[in-house]
């Protein structure tokens, strides 16, 4: 058909021609060229016949083609199909005219020209819709989502619902007699495709055909999409389609796939061959193909890519230079001190793999080329408080234990008792004093771990008794009579999900299900703000490693940057398909990490808001990321047991550690980075080795540019230490500054 | 507990719905949980149909009614998040302002205060002055909490937090940090309970019995408060009002 259509129409052969050489490129000229191209000559090879519906596909082709200035091809395809000059006008322009914005859905019959028309302009990139809607023709009725409609009107009726099964069928037997090396990645396909017909069938009310369809092919998926298959299955008519957000996102996001092009040779070539166009149209539409040049993956390297909502990242979308390393430390004056002094010399050397507690000679002042310029953020500038922190914090590092393969560190476990199941979030400061909880009956409490009991300040009439002058001022202003082992907050309304203290010690933060992420102090224990701008539980957040700034990110799937000092959030974080439900900072402060329910984590740059790396891997949603202290690499923990371990700088997965068999909720590098702690619901801590980890990455120039690591098996040899804990799972992990491992969880007899 | 083969007939549909969509492990609460909703949800629902058909003047309430009361309690009860489209833009345009200049030593660093939580919730409402109408009551001046003229003469005073006063017709008013005796009058009524000799040196404050009836308060000041003529005492004396700071 392809041939004889070739021979028609010089324009059809000169797109085609286009197509391959685009397909590098943005996919999304490849769906608008393309489709048009193969929709026109379906309708053509009918046109002899004449019927009502082909004639208006010819005139909604010509209607394009008139609104991109293809003059000559108009005037060939009008000659060809022998149409009047005024033919064409008045019955297509007005749904011509509602198909170039957003199309209302006139119903699965009327309008194959709408759909058609729709489906062309829904391929342009899904960047933010460009025009309101224009008029609406009258008899589209009044749909007042016109944005769901939009989304959906892609599906309307394609081909015979009966045959469906059919096609799929004809597709499955391909692809099980190509070579070998070409099945693991054409299977690929598969998921996609039946999730996309099985919509469509729904969409288009078929509801029989769509569970008969269902039934048949479900079981022919991979094992990791069994939970969406689930959701899927519950979904048997339109009106449901139109409630799940998930379903939508998962709709308009292209499924990303990355074939290699002798794979996707074959497929097209196969595709094309067959009479119907029904796979190929869906999958022009709705799936980017990211052809790559080189050998086919095999299935262990597909398997540890995908799994995401959306299919895999993009190459592309991984390029964006992303500056990992570390910001200078401002120069403190100390008073001389070998000790110090050598711990000073530590701050200016640029960044290094492994950071030596013995300084090499001279204090570099280059900037490292990784890292971003000190400017680049605003941060807040040190206060003598702070000041004096750090001296406090380079003192205890130099008594920092090293930790290794042969010298593990050792583990003090807080459990929570009495909590039923209540506690949700943990947060320790930094240098272990303060313990903080957020509980599913909206308290949060603070607790002191060392002997120093906590002291509120005292009220304006005290304070107005005490002398002003004396020295220690500071210990005056607090009040004794209160003092207390614990204190509990009060303010939110519903559970608190994330917790997170600040690094100087005055602020805590704490954010619930009740939409707000409220900001206490340490000082007088009392609230001082609370942040409203999601209107969805907030699952996570997290202080700035400077503090001032903090993130948060919840179930509107969009991860937001605040200062303390600013009511309405200075940053939007908006791409992730489901929930966020763990937010990250790096430790330059310039990145955030958010692993989400769609199983992807992304990291945005805080200076412009973009999306800088999209990592795929996980099967499950993520709870918990960490990123090592050189700012380098990145561990990421999910439903499905397994941590993944991340270069930052080129996006690529370097390692998986295997081992834990439930929800991995806490992760932990140590302070220099040697040892990764992971704790998990099946009520074990396990210490991962990850100096010998990353030293296993090899990376050439294949690798670099396509993302395909051979990972090694070997989480085994990498584990060096199995802990159970009493039927408690581990919620939060934290090393000391010494390099002692805190970890906290929850009595669950 | 009913065993399994008294289970009623709906509890069944919810433990099958549950397996059905991969659940196997629940609290046996779950189910009542499920069903409580499925009951309050449908009787919502056909409630507003049989209101809209009623307003369409129809006798039954038909598929169209309540297909309309589902729509307008999807908008109102289950909202769902924004769609992405619309997330992108918005993030898109927050995205261009650059990241605004921290402005050094500023000490805590806050939003304005209209939209933090530090500001007092209370007021502290003052003693109206009011005219009497028997003969046997005392008036009283208006009493100011945190008035120079009363802290002076009551070195026991704590510091009232808040300067504002409101007046509300005859009732004494909660004076937070301060500590009063009062004395009543044995020629008023005879349900105080209390009646705490004063010192000399104060003056009597008048309050009503109903409300000393319930508790025993120690109240010096220079003023003297009526109320009899009251309208039940709004205020409640609560012990924690007249704890010291």
């Amino acid at each position: 058909m392809a041939a004889v259509q070739d021979g028609q129409h010089n324009l059809e052969v000169e797109k085609d021609i286009k197509t391959e050489i685009t397909n590098d490129g943005s996919g999304n000229i490849n769906a608008n060229s393309s489709s048009p191209g193969s929709t026109s000559s379906g309708g053509k090879s009918k046109s002899p016949a004449g019927s009502g519906e082909d004639q208006q596909t010819l005139l909604a082709v010509l209607q394009f083609l008139k609104r991109n200035k293809l003059t000559e091809s108009v005037d060939i395809l009008r000659r060809e199909a022998g149409l009047s000059a005024d033919a064409d006008d008045s019955p297509v322009s007005e749904s011509a005219g509602a198909g170039s914005g957003g199309v209302p859905n006139v119903g699965a019959d009327g309008g194959d020209a709408n759909s058609l028309l729709s489906r062309v302009s829904i391929a342009t990139p899904v960047a933010p819709p460009a025009t309101a809607p224009p008029k609406v023709v009258a008899a589209s009725g009044g749909e007042d989502q016109p944005d769901v409609n939009v989304v959906l009107s892609a599906y309307s009726q394609q081909g015979d619902p009966v045959m469906y099964p059919l096609y799929y069928n004809g597709l499955k037997k391909f692809i099980e007699s190509v070579l070998d090396c070409h099945r693991a990645e054409l299977s690929q396909v598969f998921y996609p495709l039946f999730v996309h017909m099985y919509l469509e069938l729904v969409y288009n009310n078929h509801e029989n055909e769509a569970k008969q369809f269902f039934e048949k092919f479900s079981g022919d998926q991979e094992c990791y999409y069994e939970e969406d298959l689930r959701i899927l299955s519950s979904m048997s008519k339109k009106e449901h389609m139109k409630g799940n957000e998930t379903m939508l996102d998962f709709r308009t996001s292209k499924f990303v796939l990355r074939i290699s092009r002798d794979s996707y040779q074959l497929l097209k070539r196969h595709l094309q061959e067959r009479q119907n166009n029904q796979i190929w149209n869906i999958i022009q539409e709705h799936l980017y193909i990211d052809i790559f040049d080189g050998m086919p993956r095999s299935k262990s390297q597909i398997d540890a890519m995908s799994g995401s909502l959306a299919g895999e990242g993009k190459r592309d979308a991984n390029k964006a230079k992303v500056f990992y390393g570390l910001l200078k430390e401002p120069e403190i004056e100390v008073p001389l001190d070998d000790e110090d002094e050598e711990a000073e010399n530590e701050e200016g050397k640029p960044k290094k793999k492994k950071p030596k507690k013995d300084s090499m000679g001279s204090k570099s002042k280059k900037q490292d080329p990784n890292a971003p310029q000190q400017a680049r953020i605003p941060l807040p500038e040190l206060k003598d408080s702070d000041k004096l922190d750090k001296i406090m914090n380079m003192k205890e590092a130099t008594k920092k234990i090293r930790l290794g393969p042969d010298n593990l560190p050792s583990i003090c476990f807080y459990s929570f008792l009495n909590a039923y199941q209540g506690l949700t979030a943990v947060d320790f400061t930094d240098d272990s004093s303060l313990i903080a909880g957020g509980f599913a009956d909206s308290t949060v409490r603070v607790w002191s771990v060392t002997p120093k009991k906590l002291r509120r300040v005292k009220s304006a009439a005290d304070l107005s008794n005490i002398d002003k002058e004396s020295d220690d001022v500071l210990e005056r202003i607090m009040d004794e009579k209160t003092a207390s082992e614990s204190k509990i907050l009060y303010g939110h309304s519903g559970p608190v999900y994330g917790i997170s203290f600040s690094p100087d010690r005055n602020y805590l933060l704490s954010s619930s299900e009740d939409g707000t992420v409220r900001l206490w102090s340490l000082q007088t224990f009392t609230c001082l703000v609370g942040y409203k701008g999601h209107n969805y539980p907030v699952w996570d957040t997290q202080f700035s490693p400077y503090g001032y700034y903090f993130i948060s990110g919840g179930h509107d799937r969009v991860a937001r940057l605040w200062a303390t000092d600013h009511y309405q959030p200075l940053r939007m974080f908006a791409g992730h398909l489901a929930d966020i439900t763990c937010t990250r900072f790096h430790p330059n402060a310039n990145y955030v990490a958010t692993g989400s329910a769609d199983r992807t984590i992304r990291l945005w740059d805080v200076l412009t808001g973009n999306c800088v790396r999209i990592l795929t891997g996980h099967k499950g949603p993520i709870h918990s990321l960490a990123f090592s202290p050189n700012g380098k690499f990145m561990a990421s923990g999910a439903t499905d047991s397994r941590v993944l371990l991340w270069d930052v700088g080129h996006g690529l997965m370097v390692g998986e550690l295997k081992g834990h068999t439930d929800t991995i909720y806490a992760l932990k590098f140590s302070r220099d980075g040697e040892i990764l702690a992971s704790g998990s619901m099946d009520n074990t801590v396990k210490l991962w080795d990850t100096l010998k980890a990353f030293d296993d990455v090899e990376l050439d120039d294949f690798t670099a540019a396509t993302g395909h690591i051979h990972l090694p098996e070997n989480s085994q040899e990498l584990l060096l230490g199995t802990y159970m804990t009493k039927s408690t799972p581990v919620i939060h992990l934290h090393f000391t500054r010494r390099n002692l491992l805190l970890a906290a969880g929850a009595y669950n007899p | 507990m009913a065993s399994p083969k008294t289970v009623p007939k709906d509890a069944q549909v919810m433990i099958q719905i549950l397996k059905d969509m991969g659940i196997t492990e629940y609290e046996p609460r779950v189910i009542n949980q499920m069903l409580e909703f499925t009951y309050r949800y449908v009787t919502t629902i056909i409630e507003d149909a049989k209101i809209y058909a009623t307003h369409a003047k129809k006798n039954n309430v038909d598929a169209d009614d309540i297909r309309l009361a589902i729509q307008s309690r999807m908008d109102q009860s289950f909202t769902s998040p924004p769609p992405r489209d619309f997330l992108l833009e918005v993030a898109r345009q927050k995205n261009q302002t650059p990241l605004p200049l921290i402005k050094p030593y500023t000490g805590p660093r806050l939003p304005p205060d209209r939209y933090c939580l530090t500001a007092p919730n209370y007021r502290l409402k003052s003693i109206q002055k009011k005219m009497s109408s028997s003969a046997g009551r005392i008036t009283v001046p208006r009493l100011s909490v945190g008035a120079v003229s009363s802290r002076s003469s009551t070195p026991t005073f704590g510091t009232p937090s808040v300067q504002s006063v409101t007046t509300k017709v005859g009732t004494p008013m909660s004076l937070s940090g301060q500590r009063f005796t009062v004395q009543i009058p044995s020629s008023q009524t005879a349900a105080s309970k209390s009646s705490t000799p004063s010192t000399p040196t104060v003056q009597n404050v008048l309050i009503n019995p109903s409300l000393i009836g319930s508790k025993n308060i120690l109240i010096t000041t220079n003023m003297v408060s009526q109320n009899l003529a009251s309208e039940s005492l709004k205020r409640k004396h609560e012990d924690d009002d007249y704890d010291a700071l």
